[in-house]
This record gives C-alpha cells, sequence and structure tokens, in this order.
C-alpha cells in the first residue's frame, strides 16, 4: 500500500494534481459556503452546466487552451447570468425556473457541439475531468483564480456577510446593492472554471457545496463555516485523486465528489446540528414529549 | 422645532398604480409618526421611499441639512433569514458595520457600544446565542439592538411588533421614546389601532388614494377610518362605542 502511494506521489501529473486541488479547495471553499447561506446551491450546480457551451466553443476555436477555456466560459457564464435575470424580471418565469432553462439548453449545446466537432478532448474527461489534464498552463489559471478569489473574500466579507444574512437590510445601508452580488456570481464563474480541467463540467461544483453543506453541520459561526468547508474540501481532494489513482478507470471529478459525499454523510450522521446529539436538538424535542404524555394521559 | 423633513404635495405608486396624492408634511426632530392603512394602501411604498428605493411620481421631499447618510431601518420579521450562523452580538453589532472598513476588528470602544445596545434592547445575556435558537421576541429586541447601533437620526420601522408578546412590546416600546427624547425622527408602520399609538404624536393614515396626515388624536377618527377604507362603518361603530383601551386615546 505504502509503495503504491509512494509510486503515485513520484509522478508529477499526481504531484500537480495534488497542487492543483489543495489551491482549489482553498478557492472554492468560501465561494461554496456562501452560496449555501445565501441559498443559492443549485443556482451554483446550474450555472456550472450553463458555461459549458462557453468553454466547448472556445476549445473548438481557440484550442485547447486554458486562455479558451477562461474567455468562453466567462462569456458563457456572465451570458447565462444576465439572461436568467433579465428572464426573472421581464418575464412570468422566476429566477430558479429560468436558470434550470437556461442550463439544460446551455448543457445540451455544449455536449452538441462538442460531439459533432469530434473534439480532441474525450467526452468523459470533460464532463468528469481528469487528474492527466492538469499542465502548468492549468495550475497556473487554479493559482490566479484563488489569488482573485481570497482577495476579493478579504475585500467583500463584511458586505457579503450583511447582504446575506439580511438582503433587505443590506439593500437599504448601501447605493449599489447589486454590486456585491454580481462581484459574488464572477468570482462564482472563475471559480467554475477553475474546477473545470480536474472535476468536469457536471462535478465542479461538488467540491464547492458538499463541503459547505457538511461543515453548516458542525459550526454555528461563519469563521467555522469557512475554515471547515475548507477542511472537508481539502480532505475530498487527497483522498479523492488517491481513489482516482488506485482505480485507473474512474475520473477524478467523481471520486472527489463521492469522497465529499462521504463526509456530507458522516456529518449528518454526527454533526451537532445533524442528526447528532445537541443542547439544543434535546431541548426542542423536550415539549413534543411532554405533549405525547399528555395525550397519552388524556387516553387513560 | 425646524422640520427635518419636509414633502410637498407627494404622489406615491407605480407607473400603472398611484396609491395616493396630495400629501404635504413636515416632520420636526423628535417626532413618531404612525403609518397605518389597509393592505396594498402604501405603507411599506412610503417606507422605501424614504429609504431612497422607490421614487415618488410627483412631489417633493426636502431634507434640511441634507438626507441623513445613515437610516435606521427594520424590515418586516418575515423577511429575516433565522438560520444564518452569527451570533445575537454579531447581529447588533451589523448596525454599525460600515464603520468598521474591510478589514478593521471591533475595537474595546465599539464592543461596548455593542454590549450597550444589547443590555438597552434586554438581550445582553443571550449576546453570544446563535440566531436560530432565539424565539421570535428574543429575535425582533436584537435587531432593535442592530438599529440603536445604526444611531441614525431618522429611523424607519416596518410593522417592529407584529410577532411579539405583550412584555416584549412594552419594552421596545420604551426605545422608541427614549429614541423621541433624544430628538430622532421615527417612523413606524403600524397594522392595528393599538396603544402603540400612545407613543405617537403624528400619524400618517393611507388608503381609498388619499393620504391624511396629524396629530393622532385629531386624525384618527371613526369618519376618517371608515372613509380611507381601514375599517367598516360597523367595525367603527363597535370599536368606538366599547370602552375599549383601542378606543381610549382617540
Amino acid at each position: 500500500m505504502f509503495d503504491l502511494l509512494a509510486e503515485m506521489w513520484s509522478y508529477a501529473f499526481m504531484q500537480r494534481a495534488f497542487v492543483a486541488t489543495t489551491v482549489l479547495s482553498a478557492s472554492v471553499a468560501p465561494v461554496g459556503a456562501f452560496l449555501v447561506l445565501r441559498r443559492l446551491s443549485l443556482a451554483g450546480e446550474a450555472m456550472a452546466h450553463a458555461i459549458s457551451p462557453g468553454v466547448v466553443i472556445g476549445f473548438v476555436v481557440a484550442g485547447l487552451s486554458v486562455f479558451s477555456l477562461l474567455i468562453g466560459g466567462l462569456i458563457a457564464g456572465v451570458g447565462a447570468a444576465i439572461l436568467t435575470a433579465v428572464l426573472a424580471r421581464k418575464t412570468i418565469l422566476r429566477s430558479d425556473a429560468s436558470l434550470a432553462s437556461i442550463y439544460l439548453i446551455a448543457l445540451a449545446l455544449g455536449i452538441f457541439i462538442l460531439s459533432a466537432a469530434g473534439s480532441a478532448v474525450p467526452l468523459k474527461s470533460f464532463l468528469f475531468g481528469s487528474i492527466l489534464g492538469i499542465d502548468d498552463a492549468s495550475l497556473i489559471l487554479v493559482g490566479a483564480v484563488a489569488t482573485v478569489t481570497l482577495v476579493s473574500f478579504a475585500v467583500l466579507l463584511r458586505p457579503l456577510i450583511v447582504s446575506t444574512c439580511d438582503p433587505v437590510f443590506f439593500e437599504a445601508q448601501t447605493r449599489r446593492p447589486m454590486l456585491v452580488e454580481q462581484a459574488f456570481m464572477l468570482i462564482l464563474v472563475l471559480n467554475l472554471l477553475a474546477a473545470f480541467k480536474t472535476l468536469g463540467t457536471l462535478m465542479a461544483v461538488g467540491l464547492m457545496i458538499l463541503p459547505a453543506t457538511s461543515a453548516r453541520y458542525w459550526s454555528s459561526t461563519i469563521t467555522g463555516q469557512l475554515v471547515l468547508s475548507f477542511l472537508f474540501a481539502l480532505a475530498s481532494s487527497w483522498l479523492g485523486l488517491t481513489l482516482s489513482y488506485l482505480f485507473p478507470e474512474t475520473p477524478s471529478g467523481p471520486a472527489i465528489v463521492l469522497t465529499a459525499g462521504g463526509f456530507f454523510l458522516l456529518s449528518v450522521l454526527a454533526g451537532p446540528l445533524g442528526f447528532g446529539l445537541s443542547p439544543r436538538r434535546s431541548v426542542r424535542r423536550r415539549p413534543s414529549a411532554l405533549s405525547r404524555s399528555a395525550t397519552e394521559r388524556t387516553r387513560q | 422645532m425646524a422640520a427635518v423633513l419636509e414633502i410637498g404635495n407627494l404622489a406615491l405608486g407605480y407607473p400603472d398604480l398611484t396609491l395616493f396624492r396630495g400629501l404635504s408634511m413636515d416632520l420636526e426632530a423628535g417626532t413618531t409618526l404612525a403609518v397605518l392603512g389597509a393592505n396594498g394602501s402604501g405603507k411599506s411604498t412610503f417606507v422605501k421611499m424614504l429609504l431612497g428605493l422607490v421614487d415618488p411620481l410627483a412631489g417633493r421631499l426636502t431634507w434640511t441639512g441634507g438626507r441623513p447618510r445613515e437610516i435606521g431601518y427594520l424590515a418586516q420579521m418575515t423577511e429575516f433569514d433565522r438560520r444564518f450562523p452569527i451570533r445575537v452580538r454579531d447581529l447588533a453589532a451589523m448596525g454599525a458595520w460600515k464603520g468598521f472598513g474591510a478589514r478593521g476588528r471591533l475595537d474595546r470602544g465599539m464592543q461596548d457600544k455593542v454590549a450597550a445596545a444589547l443590555d438597552a434592547a434586554g438581550v445582553l445575556d443571550i449576546a453570544d446565542r446563535s440566531l436560530h435558537s432565539l424565539s421570535g421576541g428574543q429575535l425582533q429586541r436584537a435587531l432593535f439592538a442592530r438599529v440603536i447601533m445604526q444611531d441614525a437620526p431618522l429611523i424607519l420601522l416596518d410593522e417592529p411588533f407584529a410577532a411579539v408578546d405583550q412584555s416584549t412590546e412594552a419594552h421596545l416600546l420604551t426605545i422608541l421614546d427614549r429614541w423621541r427624547d433624544e430628538g430622532r425622527v421615527v417612523v413606524l408602520v403600524v397594522h392595528d389601532l393599538s396603544s402603540v399609538l400612545d407613543h405617537c404624536d403624528h400619524a400618517l393614515l393611507l388608503g381609498n388614494g388619499e393620504a391624511s396626515f396629524g396629530p393622532v388624536r385629531s386624525l384618527l377618527t371613526p369618519e376618517r377610518l371608515v372613509s380611507q377604507a381601514y375599517m367598516s362603518r360597523s367595525q367603527a361603530d363597535w370599536m368606538f362605542r366599547a370602552e375599549t383601551p383601542e378606543a381610549a386615546h382617540v
């Protein structure tokens, strides 16, 4: 077993994959935490799918490069966000239904173009990621996105917290309340693009949402959420990459997200805010136990 | 005392719906204004207009000394996400978040101010509890502590007593009185005719496309409440004939 792990560490592509996912974990953790807190978990998932045609068109037009991924993805991501907002404001559809419609069309379009163009990128690695696909340019992209993300969070943390906790209050306090929302969506798109190579389009949000939802079961503070989201994301990445190496046929995306799913299950069962024993829950259960005994007394 | 806010011939509504027109009123420092009206009469829109979120259809709004940089605001409690993972102490501190800067930490003086605000709102003993563990009344007290922290010359409260018990209401009303004594303008949307009106000196009654403004006691007559569709004739007869506490102040 140790020989196998030592062998894994000796490969340059595995070293790159570990570095990339470590940096990626630090970047996507705060984004995931705020997606969950802002009740945008599913919107994040939809956005990941919505940017796929942009990425594919980038591949087809400009070849398989980080630059084409970034430009194509950004255009598609921002376009999808604007289109969703327009549909939600100007037509009868709510924003969730608008976004669902847009992302379904976009995902189908992405896969259609990819198949029709007979692209050099295998469909499986596009959808589910590949640890073999992480070259130096991908590493630079992940590093750059992580830097932008962490600096943005350092500046935007307070407005983000206030606008997430109480949007009505925030709107009343600032001249341009949408600015924080727009900046956050842009950071989301950048992080999805950074996660594409490792996790694939279908799994890119997995490393954001599952560590964040797991963290929610353990901590009642923002700091706790952010730190635990990062730790869960990091552990999922490392264990998932190892799994993907041990079973060469498994793409890295599902291996990482499945590991994150394992942590989620553990958190649901054992976390103090899940099914685990917590003082609050036992207090809350007490009245129902009393009312049950009262009902029983009535029957007698 | 000089007027802080002058409103002249104001019309409010949306492109396809005028809620009311022709409202003129001056608010002086230390005024507590109750805003009453039936559902859809424009109470919340009036508050949003004062916040600058909705533009009036017509008329003028003049702030003597300029529009306050800070407006204390408390929305209806139903709009608040209680599962957000912060403590009561942090919620109160949020009232002064603009003063912290992006990275600044709460200094000793600010921590003392937060503690004083929590104490005034009666929630100092639960300052380190998470929001999700609070009752409706405790949450409203914590939100009042946030308004205290805003330290604003104009305070807007949208139905602040809708979901709290009598003792909490009584406590929060003492804060309202204190704000008035400190010379702040408090605008309070109220749903029912209740003893809350004893703590207000002026009222704004909206309804039936009209807006009436005046001292509480002379404005809220049965005739006007009926004509502005706040209540039916039979409800007014019952309320103003019976010796109820609600009727006593009118």
